[in-house]
């Protein structure tokens, strides 16, 4: 990818690489979102939830400037190989990327309504599974900049450990609601922040397929290695 | 960069994993094996072994000098014409090895065609320029040249626009109309195999796409071999594409393949435009 000789053309380099620079600024900016919005819920801190939201615009305009350039792109150099592997990652990445902003936003405004529970329930598999997510996230999008196969494989490899501490939280907040229906509000909400990590997981999972794609040319298995074995055992919404 | 692959040689119709699913590989209608070719004492081919599946297109694709003409010349034996020219190796075809010394170069090449990058019509009449190449090998009737002639006009879909002038004289055809009628002069014949030098490299795109859509209906019928420096040509065009540099054949799959994950790093260059 990056690690190519520099095309005949220079100004089609130029381009190429204006396009690894904004899925690589999305990048950094869902990384950052998504870790205002663990500290809103898990330190219960309201200014950093404030961030994420703000932050979707300028992933949002990102994903429409990636776009535009990757359709140019194509219609004006017919990218072939590498190239063209390049550019249908980075079209896929970005909608990742901006849906990867769109939940940490919904975390950060849920971090209000979950106030209630800290001390009630123990946050500690949610912070394991933040703590989880966010390592993913970060290997993904590192992987991303540094067109490293190697590393988007631990990632894909990674999720299903976030898969498994979501089911283990799922059940515990089923529990919780079964033994005081008057939080069953709160523990929704927790619920959903919960789903929207694994949500951000699943995303970064998916630039890591990409990523391995566009530098290997090869797919990744279609089948991932599922964790989330205890959901035979309870029902549970998908 | 999967490097550690060895460069594909003969008789590589593998599946796929960039391609959909097709129907069982063709035969093979031409093998050639350790062709090695001269000109004086230039050595301009080195060890070449490819496959040319019947009844598709195969592309021959390289920067200029990489022997890709050169070899396609070798395939009806066209250097002969020249002295100082000899190839060693084998060209099978028909379980006949093409480069011997006994073979009729006249039956050689009315089973194997070519057409070149320009046109070239001969300075008589549409009508006889198709109808000279069937009299070189056959006797026909009158009535019986009038339908071949018409039957080849047709396939190349010039018929509709000479019909009325048949008797005219063929270099008043445009660029793209020569160069149908060449391609349909070399299957009146009836060859089996039909060797295309960039035959499109001095037509405008609507001449182009017009023979690259007959190419796609020909290879339901012949053997194509097609050389051209147009890479999206050969994209749109070929089952299979060769890629050569230097005289050496470095790669050769399927166009799926090759243009989306090609295997060797020479490739991957040239066809993304990051050569010299």
């Amino acid at each position: 990818m990056g690690n190519e000789p520099a095309h005949t053309i220079t100004r089609y380099d130029q381009e190429l690489d204006r396009l690894r620079g904004i899925v690589a600024r999305m990048g950094g900016l869902v990384e950052r979102q998504t870790a205002q919005a663990i500290t809103a819920v898990v330190n219960q801190n309201e200014e950093a939830a404030l961030e994420p939201p703000e932050l979707d615009p300028e992933v949002d305009a990102l994903e429409r400037e990636a776009e535009m350039l990757a359709i140019r792109i194509l219609a004006l150099r017919a990218p072939m190989a590498v190239d063209l592997r390049v550019i249908v990652a980075v079209l896929k990445m970005s909608g990742d990327l901006e849906r990867i902003g769109d939940y940490a936003s919904s975390i950060a405004r849920r971090a209000g309504k979950v106030e209630v529970l800290d001390g009630a329930i123990s946050f500690s598999a949610l912070r394991a599974m933040a703590r989880l997510v966010q390592e993913n996230l970060h290997m993904a999008v590192e992987s991303m900049v540094e067109n490293d196969a190697e590393r988007a494989q631990e990632v894909w490899k990674a999720d299903t450990a976030v898969d498994e501490l979501y089911t283990t939280m799922f059940r515990e907040l089923v529990t919780y609601m079964m033994e005081d229906p008057r939080k069953i509000g709160p523990c929704i909400h927790l619920l959903f922040v919960a789903k929207n990590l694994e949500r951000i997981g699943d995303h970064a999972t998916n630039i890591a397929e990409r990523v391995y794609y566009a530098v290997t040319g090869e797919m990744l298995p279609s089948v991932r290695p599922r964790g989330g074995a205890a959901r035979t055992n309870i029902e549970q919404p998908e | 960069m999967s490097i550690e692959v060895p460069v594909k040689t003969a008789g590589m119709t593998q599946p796929d994993t960039a391609a959909p699913a097709k129907e069982a590989p063709h035969p093979v209608a031409m093998q050639v094996k350790g062709l090695n070719f001269y000109y004086g004492t230039s050595h301009a081919l080195h060890d070449i072994s490819l496959d040319f599946p019947e009844r598709s297109v195969t592309g021959m694709i390289g920067p200029s000098g990489c022997g890709k003409s050169t070899l396609l010349r070798v395939l009806n034996r066209m250097y002969d014409l020249y002295p100082g020219q000899r190839a060693t190796g084998e060209v099978i075809f028909d379980k006949q090895n093409i480069l011997n010394s006994g073979v009729d170069l006249n039956v050689l090449r009315s089973r194997i065609g070519m057409v070149f990058q320009k046109p070239t019509p001969f300075p008589m009449s549409i009508y006889d320029n198709i109808a000279f190449g069937i009299r070189l090998h056959e006797r026909v009737s009158r009535s019986e040249m009038d339908g071949r002639v018409e039957d080849a006009l047709r396939r190349v879909a010039l018929w509709p626009e000479v019909q009325d002038r048949l008797s005219a004289s063929a270099t008043a055809l445009s660029g793209g109309q020569q160069q149908r009628l060449c391609i349909a002069r070399t299957i009146a014949v009836r060859p089996e195999v039909i060797l295309l030098d960039e035959p499109t490299s001095a037509l405008d795109p609507v001449s182009t796409a017009r023979i690259e859509e007959l190419l796609d209906e020909l290879k339901t019928e012949f053997t194509i071999a097609i050389v051209t420096h147009n890479m999206q040509q050969a994209a749109r065009c070929a089952d299979q594409v060769a890629f050569f540099y230097m005289g050496r054949l470095i790669e050769v799959d399927s166009t799926a393949r090759m243009f989306t994950t090609p295997r060797e790093q020479q490739t991957q260059d040239y066809i993304t435009g990051r050569f010299g």
